[in-house]
Formats: structure tokens, C-alpha cells, sequence
């Protein structure tokens, strides 16, 4: 899922401060499940706000909407009808909700109240870990399902590089060296010979290196 | 001590200046770029090397930038954002200063998609305006994470690029004023041909007031050739190349000459427009037309070097010393940050909200300064955890309540009670639960208020007597009432009661039951009869459990005239009265085939095998002896896996079917969309004009049945597998034919019990959810859950009775009773079912739950 984390109250506020009427808007999607932008998340910066708005002595009007989600035309309907009661909107979506609805309502002024991390997966309770960096181009085949792409701070696709001690990475103490999982789980499997071929050096245009990505379905489009 | 670049000294002279570019070569050699720069010395204040242009490999700008110098020329070395990171930037700035380079042309690049290695990964940490900044930093003694630079800094001569004839124009003069703020200096311009529009840009720089701020060099390139004009025309973008100029060079009879008449008019037009300081002549792959345009546009002869550009390696040999310096001091302060940013990422996952706080009150009080927001982002937080565990400690509280009672028979139990009853009796229970309409007498509504009353005084003294008292007591008041019922309505219509008397109303079961007689299911039923909400619980505030929907269902209506029924409309969840209205209820039709069934049980065939040869006396039982308000034909025959009957088959079907009933009509195809097209094309000419629903349409053939439906204005069935998202998006398909959603019954396509029925709940319900409470309208079509054919083709159903499985048809009975009844709650609103016992029994569960 798409991981996300609340923006610091001061940068919500600052973006606010001009308006009287502001809807929160959570997502019950990914920011949902990854505690970020859901129900409870919602109330408590609309609570914030309110709270912060009442000391600064400018009282504001916020008011609370949850949609199913927001990366999705149909599902942002209802905002139509809130144009007229707001301001401003704090999205608590992940940036794809954000930019959404500021295609769909242009006059809408829209403020992410989240920041969007990353994709990762919930491994233990309250913590979540990038697995994929959607680069478009899924070379995990060649190395035992761990993305080296997303898990390696260098990038590497001939890895292990010398700063791998200890099965962890010199970037970071707490980060495993995903290539010395790579290579364990390879040699478990007998596979060890894949590592010497020369992976070569990766075509990024999937990543977004050849700008906007667009899926199509040509089955599934409306002509 | 600042060292003035050549070209900056004639620049601030108030002089013209002339710069030129040079391409470097695609290999190693240098004596391409020693040529260049003897061509051009002389004509020009200082040359521009190329960072790799349009993204193709060359040698590097900074090392071709020592080879000019080498030949006593001044360079301005380029520096783009595409190929380094800011940690390789910025050694190789320090480098290229070191080396003694000290013009400076800072750019964002372009991307590599342009040039001949176009999946190579775009770098573009930084952009021009950050690179600008960057470099300013560095200038001023720091890297760009804000370390200190110990030693000797970096010092260049700062340039931008900026394009006029990039669209909006009207951004252009902001953006280089930006730049200009990022610390250019000095702006070279993008290629001019169209001289007007350059000269509105720089009446917008003038208004700004950055004509005093910065050098600008106007951009000059001679055509060489007509291809090449046209090519910038056209391929290159953010180039203006009128048509004029183009003309000129294709009347030319020497086209390099005149590619240079242009160029020098050029420089004759612009140089006198306020704020030109100077022009870049960028004479691509023609450095020898340089000299020429330089000449003839009277810039000739150029200023002298004040200072004589020296060889690098003698300023590499004074450098030494220094350099080591300041790489020890670097480490040293490189590993202190590192330290304190492992501490702190270590922490920060520990720490609870309150420790935060508190911490945070501590270092804020050490400080002098407390942050409010992160405070009163405490406080929200704390407050909505507090409302949270009240919430919780409400609901414990009222389930210990609940408990107590159960357990002490204090007040009224907070279930419907399940009752034993023998065949005789669920007769006449189910005789009395008609539900009195409103278009009915005033006295069958009093009777019907008085019976819960009843009721209520029996359990309310003694707990114990409760069963007895129960089975006593409906036998008493029921037939009591369902007689006077009766005789009112045969007063008036005689024997053949109900179907013209409330259209909306399910027929009561009794004339079947009777005509049976040979009944012997035994099931366990509700009491039938329907006690509000508010009353069962009204020791819990309503706003525990209120919650009103904002959204609706659509309202289908099925069938012409007074024997039309309606499905949807709901305003709630299904028997959720006491959320929000639900106008009508929820329909059965009974299934009919148009063949002789060969798989039903017996339990099952008994009730249909005298009819069922022909499909029309079959249908006459369902609403004469039944009571069906609606008939689901399903066309089995003409399924291809099966007897592959054809169109003309179903049609003599149908067609004897609408003749013998009048009730709606559902004709459901075999469930292979192309045969279904085939066959519900022709049928809809049959059934089209009296009204009946189609279906299955599927996203394969949605455009044809679509259209044929929305032609005589009949709703269909949307059949999608058991999947929201699908099942949206057929309705969006069908909306977008013209397929209004009030024509689309939703069939989610359902599992039986023991089958997936949980399945099918959930996906039923998430639908409903998100057409009730999450705005969306695409999903708020009715339910029609083909019910009969699910349960009836189960193993459970047809096994014969015995004493582990019990009574074979009491079993089928309960399963298409239980299955129905589930997936009404899931939100099912048009139910087809086919054992008459089972209907009876899912009308006496609907009515318990529904109010009167």
C-alpha cells in the first residue's frame, strides 16, 4: 500500500491560516489502513486545527468528510457539493488524492495533509517498511524477491558493495544490506551463479525518467 | 580576494562583449577543441564549452574548458543538473575553480530521453536555480548542507540561461529575476530570430528592474543551411523561427553567406535595445563563421586580457598544501552529524505521545520556549483518545446491562425469540402477518397494534411462564384476527384475494398451503411480528447506534400499470427503519423454467411437476395458487453447454407466458452472452411493450442488450462476478450507453449457504455501504439475487432424508430460506426463489423485521 505520515501541524496551519471554512478530507484507502489519513486521523487534525485556530485567536470552521478514496473521480463527488460551503481543503489522502482533486475542482483550494512516503507493508504494529519503489520494470525474478531497487540505498544491481557488514548497510546501522539477503537466499535455493552475470544497467524510462507514467487498457477504455 | 573573470571586467566596462561556444568532441581528442579555440581568440572575450549538449556523450565541459585555456582563451565552463548529484556538482566545481576556471554557466540540462543514451537514470537532484544558489553558497564559504568550506572558496563568474520564446511568456522575466535572486550574473538568451518578441521581453525585465542587475548576451546563431533553419522551426522547442528568415536563405544563393547577413542584421537590430550588454554567437559545428560575424558586426577588434590565462598546473602545485588541509578538517566535522542523526532516528519510534510531550515541555522550558503547536497537537491527540475509551467503557456498560437481564428476566429480552411450532400452527401464524397496508381498513391496523400489546403484558411478570404462555397466546389472538381480516377482503373481492387488492403487498401463503396439504416441514420460525427498535432498546441512546445514510438507492420500477412492482428506493440499510425510510419491500419472484427441469429434487419437483411441461400453467400456479407478484422465466433451454434451443424457442415461451400472467416478468437468459444477445433481442420484442426486466448483461455484450433495454425503456440485469469494483464498473459502462441507473438491477452473482454466502455478504454489503454512506452514486442499484438456482444445485438440497441430515425438503426449505433471508439483510431487494415453503417462510422473517 501507499504509506504516508501527517504533515507537521505548524506547515498545515501556515497553509490554513488564510481561511475561515476548511474541510478535512480522509481517505478510507491506503492512508486509512497505514494510520495517516483515516477516521481517527481526520478527527484529530480537525480537532488540532480547531484547537490552534481557538489560541491564535481566529476561530475557523472545520468540518470532516471521509470518502472511500480519493484516487478515483467518482468517489470525489461529494466535493462538488462542499464547494460551496469552504474554503480550503486539507486532503488527507496521499498525493494522488491531492492531485485529483485539484484537476477535477481548479477553483478548489487544496493543501495535502499528508506527506506520501512511500510503498511498503505493514510489518509489526504502528511500523511500516518500503519494499518497492515502483520503477516500473520488476527485476525482483533475478533476485529472490527482494527488491534491491527499493532496498538498497545505492541502487545497486550488482551488489553487495563493500559497505555491507555484517548483513547490515553502512548508510544505516538498522538497515539490513538487502544484497547480503539476496545472496544467503540464493545460495540456499543453489542459485549462487545467477550473481555472475553482469546485471546490466537498468533502463530508468519506466521509473518516470520519460516523465508522466500511464497505464492503459485498451479492453477496459471507453471509446 | 576576488579575481574578476575577463569576461566580467569587459562586461563592467560598459562594452559590448562577445562570447562563442564551442561543441567538444565525441572522443578523446583534443586537438578538435585546441582548433576551435585558435579559430575563434581574438574575436571573442571568452568561449562556452558544451556540458555534454542535448544529453551526448563528450568530452566533459571542465576538462575541455583546461585544453581552451591552454590556449589563451578565456572558458566559460557549463554545468547541468542531469548528470551529477550535488555531491558530484560540487567537487567538480571545486575543481574546476582549483583549476582555475572562472566563468561559470549554470543550467538544468536536458534530459537524456534527447540524447544517445536515453535510459540512462536522469539525475536532476538539483535544478539551474538551485545549482545557481549552490554555487553562490559555495562562493561564499559553504557546501550545500550548510558545512562550512575551511580554506580556500571557490569563486566563479555566474551565468544563467533564459529563453524569451519559451511559452508562457509571461513567466520568463519572473523567472530570470529568480535566477537573478539564485545569484546569476550574467544571462545568455536562447537563440533570437525574432527580434520583436525579445525586445518585449526586455521591456518585462526592464519593468522589473533587472536590466542593472545582470549582464544579458543575446543569443545569435547564423543558419548554415535551410535544413537547419527549419529543423529549429520545427523540432526544437521554445525556438522562433519566422518564415521570413527561412525564405531569405531559400532565395540565397549562397546560404552560408547569407546565413551570416543574417546573423550580423541581427546583431545590428538588437544590440541597441535597452538592456543588451553583449552577445553569445553560438555558430554550431561553423566555428569559422564567428570571426566573420564578429567583423562585419563591428565588434572587432575585442579588448586585451588584462591577465593572460596561465596553464593549470602551476596553480595545482600552490594548491597542494592547502587542499590536504581542508580535506582533515572535513572529516572531523563530518562525523559528528553523523552521530547525532542515529541517536535521534533511534529514538523517535519509541517515544509515546505523552513522553514526547513531556521531553519536548523540558527542552522547551530549558529553551525559554514552548512550541503551541506541538502542544495542542498533544492535547487533540489526548482528547480523542480520552472520547475513544469513553466510548468504549458506554458500550461495556450497556452490554453488562444487556446480560443482566438475560440472565435475571428483568425487563423485556432484547431477542426475537425461536419458537418449535408444528406444520398446523405455522399456518396459521403466517396467515396473520400479511402486513396490513396502508390503503387497507383502519381496523386491520388497530388489530394489528393490539396484538404486540398483548404480547408485552404475557412475558412482562413471570420469566418461567414465558414458553407456555407464548404458544398459548398466538394461537388465541391470530386466528382471531386473520378471520376478520378475510372475511372483509372476500366481502369484497371473493375467494381469489390478493393480487389486485395491493400491488405492492406479498400475497399470503395460505390457498397453496392448504391445496399442499402434504406439507411436512417442520422449521423453527420467528414469531413473526415486528417490535420497533426504539422499544427493544431503549435504554441505549440512539446516537450509539443511529446512523443515517446520505446517500440513496435508486428505485426500479418492473412492469406496466397497477401490477408493477417497485424495488430500492432505500434510504437505509435493509429493516434498518429506524435509520431512514424504506418505501418498499423487498420483492420475491418465483423461477420458472422453459424447459422440464431434469436435476430438482423431489422435495422440490412435487410442488411444480404437474405444470411444469408447460411454462405457462406453470407460471398460473405461481400467482394463482402462490401468490407470486412476480415471475423470473429463466431460459435454460437455450443454453449452448445444454440443449442449445433457439431464439424461436424462447420466444414461443415467452410469448405463452405473458399471455397466461399479467404479473412482472423477469427473463433471465441462459447466461452465455452471445446466446443471450441472440435470444433477449427477439424476447424483448415480446415482453418489451408490457414491461419486464432482462438479463444477465455482462460487460461483453452490454452494448447490445444495453441499447435493446433502453429501447423499450425495460430495466436489466448488470451481472458482474462477485466483485465491487466490477460490478461499478459495468454500471458505469451501462450508464454510459445511455442506460439510465435506474434501469439496473445489480446481480453481484451470489453463493448459497455453505457455497460462498459469506462472500457474497460481504461484497454485498461493501457495495450497499458504499452507496448509502460513501457517495457513490454508480453502486446504488438494486439488488436481484437469483437465490433458487444457487441453493437447488447444492449436494444439501437433493440428499435424501436421514438421521444425520434430517428431512430432505425441511433442509432445502431452510437453505434457500436462510440463503434469502442473509442476502436481504446484505441489501438483496428482488429475491427469485423457487420452493413455495421457503418464500412463505422469508415473507414471515421480512415481516418480523419490517414495520407494519
Amino acid at each position: 500500500m501507499i504509506i504516508a505520515e501527517r504533515r507537521p501541524l505548524p506547515e498545515i496551519l501556515a497553509n490554513l491560516s488564510p481561511y475561515k471554512k476548511i474541510l478535512v478530507l480522509g481517505c478510507r484507502g491506503c492512508v486509512a489502513v497505514c494510520s495517516a489519513g483515516g477516521d481517527r486521523e481526520v478527527a484529530i487534525l480537525a480537532e488540532a486545527i480547531r484547537l490552534a485556530r481557538e489560541r491564535q485567536g481566529s476561530p475557523v470552521e472545520v468540518y470532516e468528510e471521509i470518502l472511500i478514496r480519493q484516487c478515483d473521480p467518482e468517489y470525489l463527488q461529494p466535493l462538488a457539493e462542499w464547494m460551496s460551503k469552504i474554503e480550503a481543503v486539507v486532503s488527507m489522502a496521499c498525493g494522488v488524492g491531492v492531485n485529483l482533486i485539484a484537476d477535477l475542482y481548479p477553483s478548489l483550494r487544496v493543501y495535502p495533509g499528508v506527506d506520501t512516503t512511500f510503498y511498503g507493508a505493514n510489518v509489526a504494529l504502528g511500523e511500516w517498511v518500503e519494499k518497492c519503489r515502483g520503477c516500473g520494470d520488476c527485476i525482483i525474478d533475478q533476485t529472490a524477491g527482494l527488491c534491491p531497487i527499493a532496498r538498497c540505498a545505492k541502487n545497486l544491481l550488482n551488489g553487495p558493495c563493500g559497505g555491507s557488514q555484517g548483513g547490515k548497510c553502512e548508510v544505516r546501522k538498522d538497515m539490513p544490506c538487502v544484497w547480503h539477503l539476496i545472496i544467503d537466499r540464493l545460495k540456499e535455493r543453489g542459485e549462487l551463479e545467477r550473481l555472475l552475470e553482469i546485471t546490466p544497467p537498468k533502463d530508468w524510462r519506466p521509473a518516470g525518467g520519460d516523465g508522466l507514467r500511464v497505464r492503459k487498457r485498451p479492453d477496459l477504455t471507453l471509446s | 580576494m576576488e579575481v574578476k573573470s575577463h569576461l566580467q571586467r569587459v562586461l563592467s566596462s560598459g562594452q559590448l562583449a562577445v562570447t562563442a561556444e564551442i561543441g567538444p568532441p565525441r572522443n578523446a581528442d583534443p586537438e578538435v577543441i585546441k582548433r576551435k579555440a585558435k579559430l575563434l581568440k581574438g574575436y571573442v572575450d571568452a568561449v562556452n564549452i558544451t556540458d555534454c549538449q542535448t544529453a551526448i556523450v563528450r568530452i566533459s565541459s571542465i576538462a575541455s574548458a583546461i585544453l581552451v585555456m591552454a590556449e589563451g582563451l578565456e572558458p566559460v565552463a557549463q554545468m547541468t543538473c542531469r548528470d551529477r548529484n550535488r555531491i558530484g556538482i560540487q567537487a567538480d566545481l571545486l575543481g574546476a575553480s582549483a583549476l582555475g576556471i572562472r566563468n561559470l554557466l549554470c543550467l538544468t540540462g536536458d534530459h537524456p530521453k534527447f540524447g544517445n543514451h536515453p535510459m540512462a537514470k536522469p539525475v536532476f537532484d538539483l535544478d539551474s536555480l538551485q545549482l545557481l544558489k549552490l554555487v553562490r553558497d559555495l562562493e561564499e564559504g559553504y557546501f550545500a548542507n550548510g558545512e562550512e568550506i575551511k580554506g580556500r572558496k571557490p569563486q566563479f563568474f555566474r551565468g544563467a540561461a533564459e529563453n524569451p520564446f519559451a511559452e508562457p511568456y509571461y513567466i520568463r522575466a519572473y523567472r530570470l529575476a529568480k535566477k537573478i535572486k539564485a545569484g546569476a550574473q550574467f544571462i545568455q538568451t536562447q537563440i533570437i530570430y525574432n527580434v520583436d518578441r525579445f525586445r518585449e521581453f526586455m521591456e518585462d525585465c526592464e519593468r522589473l528592474g533587472l536590466l542593472d542587475k545582470v549582464y544579458i548576451l543575446a543569443g545569435i546563431t547564423p543558419p548554415k543551411s535551410v535544413g537547419m533553419a527549419k529543423y529549429m522551426k520545427y523540432h526544437v522547442p521554445g525556438l522562433d523561427v519566422p518564415d521570413e528568415i527561412i525564405k531569405r536563405l531559400e532565395g540565397a544563393k549562397d546560404v552560408r553567406e547569407e546565413g551570416i547577413n543574417i546573423a550580423v542584421e541581427l546583431i545590428q537590430r538588437i544590440k541597441d535595445i535597452p538592456g543588451v550588454k553583449g552577445f553569445h554567437i553560438m555558430a554550431i559545428e561553423w566555428e569559422e563563421a564567428v570571426p566573420e560575424i564578429v567583423k562585419r558586426a563591428g565588434l572587432y577588434p575585442r579588448p586585451e586580457y588584462e591577465v593572460p590565462i596561465y596553464p593549470f598546473v602551476v596553480e595545482r602545485v600552490v594548491e597542494r598544501p592547502v587542499e590536504m588541509v581542508v580535506e582533515k578538517v572535513i572529516e572531523k566535522v563530518v562525523e559528528k552529524p553523523v552521530e547525532v542523526i542515529v541517536e535521534k532516528e533511534i529514538e523517535k519510534p519509541i517515544e509515546v505521545y505523552i513522553e514526547k510531550a513531556i521531553t519536548e515541555l523540558e527542552e522547551g522550558m530549558a529553551k525559554g520556549q514552548i512550541s503551541l503547536e506541538s502542544f495542542i497537537e498533544i492535547l487533540a491527540n489526548l482528547k480523542a483518545g480520552l472520547k475513544q475509551i469513553k466510548a468504549g467503557m458506554d458500550s461495556v456498560e450497556e452490554t453488562i446491562e444487556i446480560l443482566e437481564q438475560e440472565f435475571f428476566g428483568k425487563g423485556k429480552p432484547t431477542k426475537v425469540e425461536l419458537k418449535e411450532v408444528p406444520k398446523v400452527e405455522e399456518k396459521e401464524k403466517i396467515k396473520p402477518q400479511v402486513q396490513p397496508e396502508i390503503k387497507e381498513k383502519v381496523e386491520v391496523k388497530k388489530e394489528a397494534e393490539v396484538k404486540p400489546e398483548e404480547e408485552k403484558i404475557a412475558p412482562e411478570p413471570i420469566a418461567e411462564v414465558k414458553p407456555e404462555a407464548k404458544g398459548e397466546k398466538k394461537p388465541e389472538v391470530k386466528p382471531e384476527t386473520k378471520p376478520e381480516e378475510k372475511r372483509e377482503e372476500s366481502a369484497e373481492k371473493g375467494p381469489e384475494v390478493k393480487p389486485e387488492v395491493k400491488p405492492e403487498v406479498k400475497p399470503e401463503v395460505k390457498p397453496e398451503v392448504k391445496a399442499e396439504g402434504k406439507l411436512e416441514v417442520k422449521t423453527r420460525l420467528f414469531k413473526g411480528t415486528y417490535r420497533p427498535l426504539s422499544e427493544r432498546a431503549k435504554k441505549v441512546p440512539e446516537s450509539a447506534y443511529l446512523d443515517r445514510a446520505t446517500g440513496e438507492i435508486q428505485e426500479v420500477v418492473i412492469g406496466k400499470d397497477g401490477k408493477a412492482i417497485k424495488v430500492g428506493g432505500a434510504k437505509a440499510l435493509n429493516f434498518h427503519y429506524f435509520e431512514g425510510e424504506l418505501p418498499n419491500s423487498i420483492q420475491i419472484a418465483y423461477e420458472i423454467l422453459d424447459i422440464k427441469p431434469e436435476d430438482w429434487p423431489e422435495s422440490l419437483a412435487k410442488y411444480y411437476q404437474d405444470v411444469w411441461h408447460d411454462p405457462a400453467l406453470w407460471a398460473k400456479k405461481c400467482v394463482e395458487e402462490y401468490g407470486a407478484s412476480a415471475i423470473c422465466l429463466y431460459l435454460l433451454g437455450t443454453d449452448p453447454n445444454g440443449l442449445n434451443l433457439p431464439a424461436n424457442h424462447a420466444i414461443e415461451v415467452v410469448k405463452k407466458v405473458t399471455s397466461a400472467v399479467d404479473v412482472p416478468l423477469i427473463v433471465w437468459g441462459s447466461g452465455n452472452a452471445e446466446k443471450d444477445v441472440e435470444v433477449l433481442r427477439e424476447v424483448s420484442e415480446i415482453v418489451g411493450p408490457r414491461g419486464a426486466v432482462i438479463g444477465p448483461v455482462v460487460d461483453t455484450n452490454h452494448r447490445t442488450l444495453g441499447a435493446v433495454a433502453m429501447g423499450y425503456g425495460i430495466p436489466v440485469i448488470a451481472s458482474s462476478p462477485i466483485d465491487v469494483n466490477l460490478a461499478k464498473q459495468l454500471n458505469i459502462l451501462l450508464e454510459n450507453i445511455g442506460v439510465s441507473l435506474d434501469k439496473i438491477l445489480m446481480d453481484p452473482s451470489i453463493g448459497a449457504l455453505g457455497y460462498g454466502i459469506e462472500y457474497t455478504f460481504s461484497v454485498m454489503e461493501r457495495i450497499r455501504l458504499a452507496a448509502l454512506y460513501g457517495q457513490d452514486t454508480k453502486l446504488a442499484c438494486p439488488f436481484i439475487c437469483s437465490i433458487g438456482k444457487e441453493v437447488w444445485k447444492t449436494k444439501e438440497a437433493s440428499l435424501p432424508t436421514d438421521e444425520t441430515f434430517g428431512d430432505q425438503e425441511e433442509r432445502g426449505v431452510l437453505m434457500e430460506a436462510l440463503t434469502a433471508v442473509t442476502l436481504a439483510m446484505a441489501g438483496g431487494d428482488l429475491l427469485i426463489m423457487r420452493h413455495p415453503v421457503a418464500v412463505k417462510l422469508c415473507y414471515t422473517l421480512f415481516n418480523s423485521l419490517s414495520q407494519a
